[in-house]
C-alpha cells in the first residue's frame, strides 16, 4: 500500500526482498556504485580503482560468498562450525583436478569454467551432507570441536596428496577465469587479459572484479531467498530451538543436513574462486585461521543477516590494508613529524631495529608485531568486544542508529 | 465475478428504494475488483473485494431466509467487529428483517435480557464464550431463538446443542438455496420501504433496562446524507470516497461506529478494515494510518496519554526537541481554537517548523499522518484535549448526535471550527432549545420510529408537537454553534441552589494522563466532592520511576503518594473553576470499574446510581456522617 509501509495484504509482500521503494532505490543506487567503482568516477572514492585495491575487493566478493555460506549454517541454522575452512579447500581441489591443467606431478582434465565452477560446489556439497550425520548428532561446543577437527583431517589430507594438491609448501596452478565451450584454444570471453569491453579499456582486474561482483549478487540473492522461505523459516526455528522446531513439524536432522550442505556448496564455490583467482595456493592456506576469518566476519558484521555478513566480510578483508596504510602513515609521521604527534606516532610503531613499539614496518627482527600478526591481534580483540558490547555486530550499529530515527519522537 | 453479479441481478432493481444493502449492490456492479474491506489474519490483511462482499451477503441474506427468517423478523449479532458482523447486518437489511447488535462484554443477564426483549430469531454469536451465554442458560431461557450461528468453531461443535450452526454451514445453505431459488433476494430488494426497519440500537441504559431503539432505512438515508456526505466537513472538500480508509473497532452495535464504518462504506465506497481487537488498536492504527478516524473520548483521552509519557520517556535530545515540538503545537493548537480551527500565518509558519522536527513523525507513530478528518462523540471531551491533537495538526472536530435521532444534529463545519462545541447544527434539520428547561430537540427525516415493543417510552420521548427530546441541556454560543452543558438527569443543584455541570469538571480532571475515571457528586449537598480512579498502568509505571512498592490496583490507589499526585491534579482542575464548582474532597475508587460488576455500560459509561450505592461508604464519608 502506497504510504503504509507497514500495510501488508499478502504474505509476498511482506516477504518481498526490497519491500519499499526506498529500499529499491537504494538497493540500485547502490549496485551502480559499485559497479562504477573501477571506472575511478566516483567523487572521493577514486582510489578504489587502483589495481591493489579492486584486488582486494576482489577478495572481498570471494569470501563474502563463503561467509554466506558460513551465514546459512551458523546464522540461521544455529550451528557452530570451524570446519569452513575444509569444505573452501574441497572447492578449491575440485576445481584445480577438473580445471587445472596437467602439471609437474599433478592432476588436471582442463574442463571449462562453467563445468568446475558448480563441480565445485556439488562435490563439497555432497561431502558436507555426508560428514553432517555424524555432525548433527551434537549441539553447540561440541559441533564446534567435531568442525574443528575437520579441519585438521583435512589439512593433513591435502598436504599427503599431492598429485592433487601439488604438496606441502609447493602448492599448485589453479584454472583461470577465461569462459571456453570446451577446451579450445581462444576463450570466447577472456578475463585474464586487459582489454577493451564494449568500447570501454579495462583491465583485467576491474574485469574481474565485475565477474566476481555479479557472483556475490547471485550468492546474496541465493541466500536471501532460502532465508524468507519455507528452508529458512526452518533453519531459524531449528536454531531458536531444536526440539521446539521438531515439535512444530520441522524434520531436524533434514534441515541440519541441508544447511550442512548448502553452506558447504558455497563454501565449495568460493575455494573454487579463490583458487583461479590467486593462481597458485598452497595446502596450508585451507587452516584454522581461514575458518577463524569466516567466523569472525560473521560475528563482527552481525551474525543471522545477510546485510551483517557482507558487512563483516568486507571488514575483515579491508581491515589488514587500512592497518597497513595507517602503520605506513604513522611510521612517516615518526620519522618527520615532531611534537607530540610524532611521540605518539614512535609509540606505536618500531620504524627501525631496537626501536620499541607495538607494530613493526620491518620484516622480521625488530622488536614489536607485524603487520599480519597485529591484524591476527585485531581480530581476536575485535571479536571478544563485539561479543560483549554489541553482540549484533556492524549491522546491530546500524540497526541502533536506524531505531533511534525510526522512533522519532520516542524512545520506544 | 461477473456471473455471479447476473445470478443476483435477474431482478430489475433501478426503482427500489436505496437501502444501505442495495449500495452494497451498486457497488459491487460498478467496482467489482475493488477492496472493500480488509481484515487481519495470520498476520495479514486480507482483502475482501466489493464483488466478493455482495457475494458473501446474498449468501446470507439466502441463509436467513432457508431458516425462515421474513420481513419484520429479528437476527442478533453478539460479536467483536469482523466481516461477518457486517455481513449479517446488509443480509438482514437485504431481505427486510433487521438487526440488533449485542457488545461482546454483555454478560449473560444482559444477552438473555436483549435477545429476548428483541424477540431475535437468529442469533449470531462470534466463538464459545458468546455461545456459552446462551447455551448455558438452559433451553427454556431464549423462547424466540431457533438458530445459534457461530463464526469461530474453536471448541465448539454444532451436536451440543440442536439450536448451533457453523457460519460456514450457514453459508452452504444458503448456496444451496440460492440454487433452488435464485433471484428471491433481490425481489425481496425490491420491496424495500423507507419505514423499514433496518436495525434495532439499544441505548447504553445508564438508568434503567436499556431500550431498542428502531432505525428505519430512512433514518440511516438520512443520516448517510447529513453526516457522512456532509458539504464542507473535510478541509480540502473531498467527498469520502474509495481511496479513504477507515479503521473498524468501536462496537458495531452502536450507532457512531454503523454510521462512521458501515454505512459510511456502502454510501461512499471506504475500505473498512477491522482492528483486531480493542487492545490492538494503537497498533492497528499505525499500520492502516486512516483517513477517516472516529473515537470516544475515552480512546483520544488514551492516545493523549500515551503521547505525553512517550514524549516525557524520550532519551535527551530527543527530549529537547520534543520540549520546542510541544510549547509549538500549543501555540498552534491555542490559535486554531482562537480562530475557528483556520490557521493565523504565524501558526502556519510553526506548524511548517513543527512538522519538520517532530509533527509529521509523532502523527505517523500514533497511526493519524494520513487524517483527513478526525471526530469525537458519544460522550463529553475536554477542549484541552482537542486543542491538543489540533495542534500537531489531526484535523479534530467535535460532533453530536444520539441513537434516537440517527446521530444527526450538529457537526463542527471545516473552517467554522469552535473549540467546546458541538458545532452547528446540520443545514435545514430541525433543531431547537426548549425555551424553559434548554434541552436541545430535533425534527428531522433522522428521527427513530420508536422504542421496539415500548410505546410509553416512545411517547415520553417526543414533545406533543412532534420533536425529540434528546435530554441533553444545550446553550447557543454566538448564536449558531451549540455547546452542550451536561445531560438534564445529570446536572448537580447544590443545596446552595447553584446549577453545576458535572461532566465538565469530570473531563478536566481526564486530560490528566494518570486518572481514567471521575465522578463528580454534590446533588443538594453543600459541596462537590469527587470518586476518582487511576490509569492503572500509567500510575503503576509512575510508581515504579518513584519506587513506590505496590501489589494491586486497591494498593496502588491507596498509597498516600498516589492520593497526593491526584491531589495536586484536582487542585489544578479547581484554579479553572469557580468557587461552587470546586471539588473539596475527594475518594479513590478502591477497584477497576467494570461492565461486568454493573458500574458502567457497555459502551463504558459511569452508572452514576449504581456507583453512588455501590460507594456510599466512601460517599457518606466525604461528607462527614
Amino acid at each position: 500500500m502506497r504510504n503504509r509501509p507497514r500495510l501488508y495484504v499478502s504474505y509476498a509482500s511482506e516477504m518481498a526482498l526490497l519491500p519499499t521503494w526506498t529500499q529499491k532505490v537504494a538497493a540500485l543506487v547502490f549496485l551502480v556504485f559499485l559497479v562504477l567503482i573501477p571506472f575511478g568516477v566516483i567523487p572521493g572514492l577514486g582510489f578504489l580503482a587502483d589495481n591493489d585495491w579492486l584486488k582486494i575487493l576482489s577478495r572481498v566478493s570471494i569470501f563474502a560468498i563463503g561467509a554466506l555460506g558460513l551465514h546459512l549454517l551458523s546464522g540461521l541454522a544455529g550451528q557452530v562450525s570451524l570446519g569452513h575452512a575444509f569444505f573452501v579447500g574441497i572447492g578449491a581441489y575440485t576445481a584445480a583436478i577438473l580445471g587445472g591443467e596437467v602439471g609437474k606431478g599433478t592432476w588436471g582434465l582442463g574442463l571449462p569454467i562453467w563445468i568446475w565452477l558448480p563441480a565445485a560446489g556439488i562435490v563439497a556439497a555432497l561431502i558436507g551432507a555426508l560428514i553432517a550425520p555424524t555432525a548433527v548428532r551434537v549441539r553447540g561446543i561440541y559441533l564446534a570441536i567435531v568442525t574443528l577437527g575437520l579441519v585438521f583431517v583435512g589439512e593433513w589430507l591435502f598436504r599427503s596428496l599431492p598429485f592433487i594438491t601439488g604438496g606441502a609448501q609447493a602448492g599448485r596452478k589453479f584454472p583461470t577465469f577465461e569462459f571456453r565451450f570446451w577446451q579450445e584454444e581462444v576463450p570466447f570471453l577472456d578475463f585474464t587479459s586487459d582489454g577493451p569491453w564494449f568500447g570501454i579499456q579495462m583491465t583485467s582486474e576491474a574485469k574481474i572484479y565485475i565477474l566476481l561482483l555479479v557472483f556475490v549478487i547471485i550468492a546474496v540473492i541465493i541466500a536471501k531467498n532460502i532465508q524468507r522461505t519455507r528452508v529458512g523459516r526452518a533453519f531459524m526455528s531449528i536454531r531458536d530451538r531444536d526440539i521446539a522446531a521438531e515439535v512444530m513439524g520441522v524434520a531436524d536432522t533434514k534441515h541440519k543436513v541441508m544447511a550442512f550442505a548448502l553452506s558447504s556448496a558455497l563454501a565449495g564455490v568460493t575455494g573454487a574462486l579463490m583458487g583461479a583467482f590467486v593462481g597458485r595456493l598452497v595446502p596450508e592456506g585451507f587452516s584454522l585461521f581461514l575458518s577463524i576469518q569466516f567466523v569472525a566476519a560473521l560475528l563482527i558484521g552481525g551474525i543471522g543477516t545477510v546485510t551483517g555478513t557482507l558487512l563483516g566480510a568486507t571488514f575483515v578483508l579491508v581491515l589488514p590494508r587500512v592497518v597497513q596504510d595507517l602503520t605506513g602513515l604513522l611510521a612517516s609521521t615518526a620519522q618527520t613529524g615532531s611534537g607530540w604527534t610524532a611521540a605518539v606516532a614512535n609509540f606505536f610503531v618500531s620504524t627501525a631495529e631496537g626501536d620499541p613499539g607495538i607494530v613493526s614496518t620491518l620484516p622480521g627482527t625488530s622488536p614489536g608485531l607485524n603487520i599480519a600478526q597485529f591484524n591476527l591481534l585485531l581480530y581476536g580483540l575485535l571479536l571478544i568486544a563485539f561479543l560483549i558490547f554489541e553482540p549484533l555486530g556492524l549491522y546491530g550499529i546500524w540497526i541502533r542508529i536506524r531505531n533511534y530515527w525510526k522512533s522519532w519522537p520516542f524512545t520506544y | 465475478m461477473t456471473s455471479t453479479l447476473e445470478r443476483t441481478g435477474e431482478v430489475d432493481l433501478t426503482g427500489a428504494y436505496r437501502t444501505v444493502s442495495l449500495m452494497v449492490r451498486e457497488r459491487a456492479h460498478a467496482t467489482p475488483d475493488a477492496v472493500a474491506m480488509r481484515h487481519k489474519d495470520f498476520g495479514i490483511w486480507q482483502e475482501r473485494t466489493w464483488a466478493e462482499l455482495w457475494e458473501e451477503i446474498v449468501i446470507a441474506a439466502h441463509g436467513f431466509i432457508a431458516l425462515g427468517m421474513q420481513h419484520g423478523d429479528v437476527v442478533s449479532i453478539h460479536s467483536e467487529d469482523r466481516p461477518e458482523w457486517v455481513i449479517a447486518d446488509l443480509a438482514a437489511v437485504a431481505i427486510r428483517a433487521m438487526s440488533t447488535g449485542l457488545y461482546p462484554t454483555n454478560p449473560m443477564a444482559e444477552v438473555q435480557y436483549l435477545v429476548n426483549d428483541s424477540g431475535a430469531k437468529i442469533h449470531v454469536a462470534e466463538d464459545q464464550e458468546q455461545v456459552d451465554k446462551i447455551v448455558d442458560a438452559g433451553p427454556d431461557a431464549f423462547p424466540n431463538v431457533k438458530k445459534i450461528i457461530y463464526i469461530e468453531p474453536r471448541g465448539l461443535r454444532s451436536d451440543e446443542d440442536e439450536r448451533l450452526l457453523f457460519w460456514e454451514d450457514f453459508m452452504d445453505l444458503g448456496r444451496a438455496h440460492r440454487e433452488e431459488h435464485p433471484g428471491t433476494v433481490a425481489a425481496t430488494m425490491a420491496e424495500a420501504e423507507p419505514d423499514d426497519i433496518a436495525t434495532l440500537v439499544y441505548t447504553s441504559g445508564t438508568t434503567g433496562p436499556p431500550k431498542g431503539a428502531m432505525l428505519s432505512n430512512r433514518n440511516a438515508s438520512f443520516a448517510i446524507e447529513n453526516i457522512i456526505l456532509a458539504e464542507g466537513r473535510t478541509a480540502d472538500g473531498k467527498m469520502p470516497g474509495p481511496h479513504d480508509m477507515v479503521l473498524t473497532y468501536l462496537p458495531l452495535g452502536h450507532v457512531a461506529e454503523r454510521v462512521m464504518s458501515t454505512w459510511t462504506m456502502c454510501s461512499s465506497g471506504v475500505v473498512l478494515n477491522f482492528a483486531e481487537s480493542i487492545e490492538t488498536v494503537q497498533a492497528n492504527l499505525q499500520e492502516i494510518q486512516p483517513t477517516l478516524f472516529f473515537a470516544v473520548p475515552r480512546i483520544w483521552e488514551k492516545i493523549h496519554a500515551t503521547i505525553l509519557i512517550k514524549l516525557n520517556d524520550a532519551t535527551f535530545v530527543k527530549r529537547l526537541v520534543n520540549g520546542l515540538g510541544f510549547n509549538l503545537a500549543a501555540y498552534i493548537g491555542r490559535s486554531r481554537a482562537k480562530n475557528n480551527g483556520n490557521y493565523t500565518f504565524g501558526a502556519r509558519l510553526a506548524y511548517w517548523f513543527g512538522n519538520i522536527i517532530m509533527f509529521r513523525a509523532l502523527k505517523e507513530r500514533v497511526g493519524l499522518r494520513r487524517c483527513r478528518w478526525a471526530g469525537t462523540s458519544a460522550a463529553p471531551i475536554a477542549p484541552e484535549v482537542i486543542e491538543f491533537f489540533m495542534g500537531f495538526g489531526v484535523p479534530m472536530v467535535e460532533l453530536y448526535g444520539m441513537t434516537e435521532n440517527s446521530a444527526v444534529a450538529t457537526l463542527n463545519f471545516h473552517g467554522r471550527i469552535k473549540v467546546g462545541t458541538v458545532g452547528e447544527p446540520y443545514p435545514g434539520i430541525g433543531l431547537r432549545l426548549d425555551e424553559e428547561t434548554g434541552e436541545i430537540q430535533t425534527k428531522h427525516d433522522g428521527n427513530f420510529l420508536g422504542y421496539w415493543n415500548k410505546p410509553e417510552a416512545t411517547a415520553e420521548t417526543f414533545t406533543d408537537d412532534g420533536w425529540l427530546k434528546t435530554g441533553d441541556v444545550g446553550v447557543w454560543v454566538d448564536g449558531t454553534h451549540l455547546k452542550i452543558i451536561d445531560r438534564i438527569k445529570h446536572i448537580i443543584i447544590t443545596s446552595g441552589g447553584k446549577n453545576i455541570s458535572p461532566s465538565e469538571i469530570e473531563n478536566s480532571l481526564k486530560t490528566s494522563p494518570y486518572i481514567k475515571e471521575a465522578m463528580v457528586i454534590g446533588d443538594g449537598r453543600k459541596y462537590l466532592t469527587a470518586l476518582i480512579a487511576i490509569e492503572y498502568d500509567v500510575v503503576g509505571n509512575w510508581a515504579l520511576s518513584k519506587s513506590i512498592p505496590y501489589t494491586t490496583y486497591h494498593d496502588l490507589s491507596s498509597k498516600p503518594e498516589v492520593i497526593e499526585l491526584v491531589q495536586g491534579i484536582v487542585d489544578k482542575t479547581n484554579e479553572k473553576f469557580a468557587r461552587v464548582e470546586q471539588i473539596k474532597k475527594f475518594r479513590m475508587i478502591p477497584k477497576e470499574l467494570d461492565h461486568e460488576d454493573g458500574e458502567l455500560t457497555a459502551t463504558q459509561k459511569i452508572k452514576r446510581k449504581a456507583m453512588e450505592d455501590m460507594f456510599s461508604d466512601l460517599v457518606a464519608d466525604m461528607y462527614g456522617s
